[in-house]
């Protein structure tokens, strides 16, 4: 590969990173009185106590491992495509009318992942289109989209997809024939987990082993280069942006069609935290598993220590924010010592 | 009454809801025409919320609160410099990095006050209608359209008004503008005639800071006289967009605001029309976001923005 990788350093900057927030964040806790020892040891039962505990870490993780690829994708590429959240939240509504809407079979929650690739790609359509056609940078019209996707679950639910047996604004529930697979039984992990992880593992091949993997790449380090090269830079570009709206989309419809199997109008999206998980994994597809287990964990564990020590668990998202400042700031500052990859913020 | 008019109504609201964005816009205007892109205004927006609604509920001290409001977001603020500015950075991924702390900050002392049993300001606390509730004007407040649209309004928004044409002046008129425009435009040029572009960025970012923090202030202890998680619903994004619309100029910011402004008043009007039951209100909620896109697609693509625009300085190593 021409490109070098210093997977090594990268890994060291993020994990250094992630230690670091946690480091202030539990020596703030001792600070207002907590003994470290049994924060550490509550999160950690709440992370880890038992195999269902591991399972439910496994199966938090999947959006976020899905968002975080698609931010990678987007992102490798030199695209920068904030809009996942609304990207996720229409992948989980076009997910919710197959499923509730559409006959029951095992083959459903397949057609409901397609459907929300598409919905997902279609919703970042709409972004490069307004880009290309009118000159909206894509940072601003994909964070508009975010606010109107929100506001778009919220009429479905109430409209078209509203359960009629209920008047709270939520669509009726998922038939038990229609869901994801379980992984395990007795656990609630489902098998898209396994699906992430191969998507994860073919992104990397296709970055390392592939003409279009190279062509991103390059494009992502330097575009004019790329154009005198002859790549077709604005083509392959769309790829990139379509491919990672298509994979937020999947990952909000396999989280209607695997955990919550219903939608409301207060429904989570993954699609900022994705943004954030990939940069923490430094960009690269299989960096973005430890680093999505990472956040998953640290929301676990501080709902543990809710429940237990009666700590907010919103300490779980400061974390992850000291988290990403570290990385970001090790990452400039190894950059310029030499030793980091050029493209990675 | 005249003073019932839809019209008069509708222009109040109008002005009430473009408070926050114009002062937030106002700051972040500033930050951008010196180099650097904070999408970490919302964050900034929701530490000034939860500031101001915590110092007022606990000291009754609503200046207090809203002094506060601006103090912690320049921290935070100062927290982003440090990355975007010194360490170089990459100035989007800086913002979000804020936004994510600002929402954790915010839930916890949140989370903190309720424990503590504090989750409304005391009665007299807050600020009402009416120039930070100086009661020397109040026989003015009814006074034929310009009650309801001047005397009547927040003290926050006649202040923002002050400041947005004391910022055109400056930008326009005096040397701090010119340098301004040069850390944003060209930055070596600037540290060639021996300005230090890093300390003017600090200071921008700082103001954009102080400038978000009593945005947010207004939301939570102004307008309404709570907090609620999240509260700030995306509005520091939309203020990113205004200033953007508005070409990075003043006037058309203003513009771009009060457009914003009306479309969230006349959503808010048509929500109460009687036939509007057939619809879900995120209807009506989605619309001033889908003006404010198609506003943005509206526009000429001539609208480059400063040359140094989200570029970390110095380039080289």
């Amino acid at each position: 590969m021409i490109l070098k990788w210093a997977p090594m350093s990268e890994a060291i900057i993020a994990v250094g990173a992630a230690t670091l927030a946690l480091a202030l964040v539990v020596g703030g806790l001792a600070i207002a009185g907590f003994s470290p020892w049994s924060v550490i040891a509550v999160g950690w039962a709440g992370i880890a106590g038992s195999p269902l505990r591991l399972a439910i870490c496994a199966q938090e993780a999947i959006p976020l491992l899905m968002c975080g690829l698609a931010a990678t994708l987007a992102l490798r590429s030199g695209v920068l495509n904030i809009g996942l959240e609304g990207q996720y939240l229409l992948g989980a509504v076009a997910a919710v009318a197959v499923l509730t809407l559409g006959p029951v079979g095992s083959c459903l929650p397949w057609l409901a992942l397609i459907a929300g690739g598409l919905a997902g790609a279609l919703w970042c359509a709409v972004a490069v289109g307004l880009e290309r056609g009118r000159g909206v940078p894509l940072v601003l019209s994909t964070i508009l989209l975010n606010v109107i996707a929100i506001h778009v679950v919220g009429v479905c639910v109430q409209g078209p997809l509203h359960d009629p047996a209920t008047a709270a604004p939520q669509s009726a529930m998922v038939p038990d024939g229609s869901r994801m697979p379980l992984l395990f039984a007795g656990t609630p992990l489902h098998v898209g987990f396994l699906v992430a992880v191969m998507l994860a593992v073919a992104l990397w091949l296709m970055q390392r082993r592939t003409a279009l993997g190279f062509e991103l790449e390059v494009i992502g380090l330097n575009p004019l280069a790329a154009r005198f090269a002859g790549i077709p830079v604005g083509r392959r570009e769309l790829t990139a942006a379509l491919g990672s709206g298509a994979l937020a989309g999947i990952a909000g419809a396999m989280q209607v069609a695997g955990v919550t199997w219903f939608l409301s109008s207060d429904v989570r999206s993954y699609g900022y935290a994705g943004i954030a998980v990939a940069l923490l994994g430094r960009l690269h597809p299989l960096g973005v598993i430890p680093a999505a287990f990472f956040f998953s964990g640290l929301d676990l564990g501080a709902r543990q220590l809710e429940r237990r020590l009666d700590i907010p668990h919103d300490l779980g998202d400061v974390t992850k924010g000291l988290a990403l400042a570290a990385v970001l700031v090790a990452g400039a500052l190894s950059r310029r010592l030499g030793s980091s990859r050029p493209g990675t913020p | 009454m005249i003073n019932d008019l839809l019209i008069v109504v509708v222009i109040a609201q109008t002005l009430t809801a473009a408070t926050p964005l114009l002062l937030a816009g106002c700051g972040e205007l500033v930050a951008e025409r010196g180099g650097v892109l904070n999408i970490g205004i919302e964050g900034l927006m929701l530490t000034g919320c939860i500031a101001a609604f915590a110092v007022t509920a606990i000291t009754g001290n609503s200046w207090l609160g809203l002094l506060v409001a601006m103090g912690a977001a320049m921290v935070l603020g100062a927290g982003f410099a440090l990355m975007a500015i010194t360490a170089r950075a990459d100035q989007i991924v800086a913002g979000m990095a804020l936004n994510l702390v600002a929402v954790g900050v915010s839930g916890t002392v949140w989370r903190a006050l309720q424990s503590h049993g504090v989750t409304e300001l005391p009665a007299s606390a807050g600020f009402s209608r009416g120039w930070f509730g100086w009661s020397g004007w109040s026989s003015f407040n009814d006074l034929p359209v310009i009650g309801p649209l001047f005397f009547d309004l927040y003290g926050l928004s006649i202040a923002t008004a002050g400041l947005l044409l004391l910022t055109w002046w400056v930008l326009r008129r005096t040397r701090i503008g010119i340098v301004i425009q040069a850390i944003g435009e060209l930055p070596d040029a600037a540290a060639a005639a021996g300005e230090s572009v890093h300390r003017w960025r600090w200071g921008v970012v700082l103001f954009a800071a102080a400038c978000a923090g009593a945005a947010g202030a207004f939301l939570s202890i102004m307008r309404t006289h709570a907090f609620v998680p999240e509260m700030t619903g995306g509005k520091g994004f939309v203020v990113l967009a205004l200033v953007m619309f508005g070409r990075w100029r003043i006037s058309w910011l203003i513009a771009g605001c009060l457009l914003f402004g009306l479309a969230d008043s006349v959503q808010q009007q048509l929500q109460s029309l009687p036939g509007s039951r057939a619809l879900p209100y995120q209807f009506f909620q989605m619309l001033p976001y889908v003006v404010a896109l198609v506003a943005l697609a509206g526009l000429s693509r001539s609208a480059p923005g400063p040359a140094a625009l989200g570029k970390p300085w110095p380039v080289s190593r």
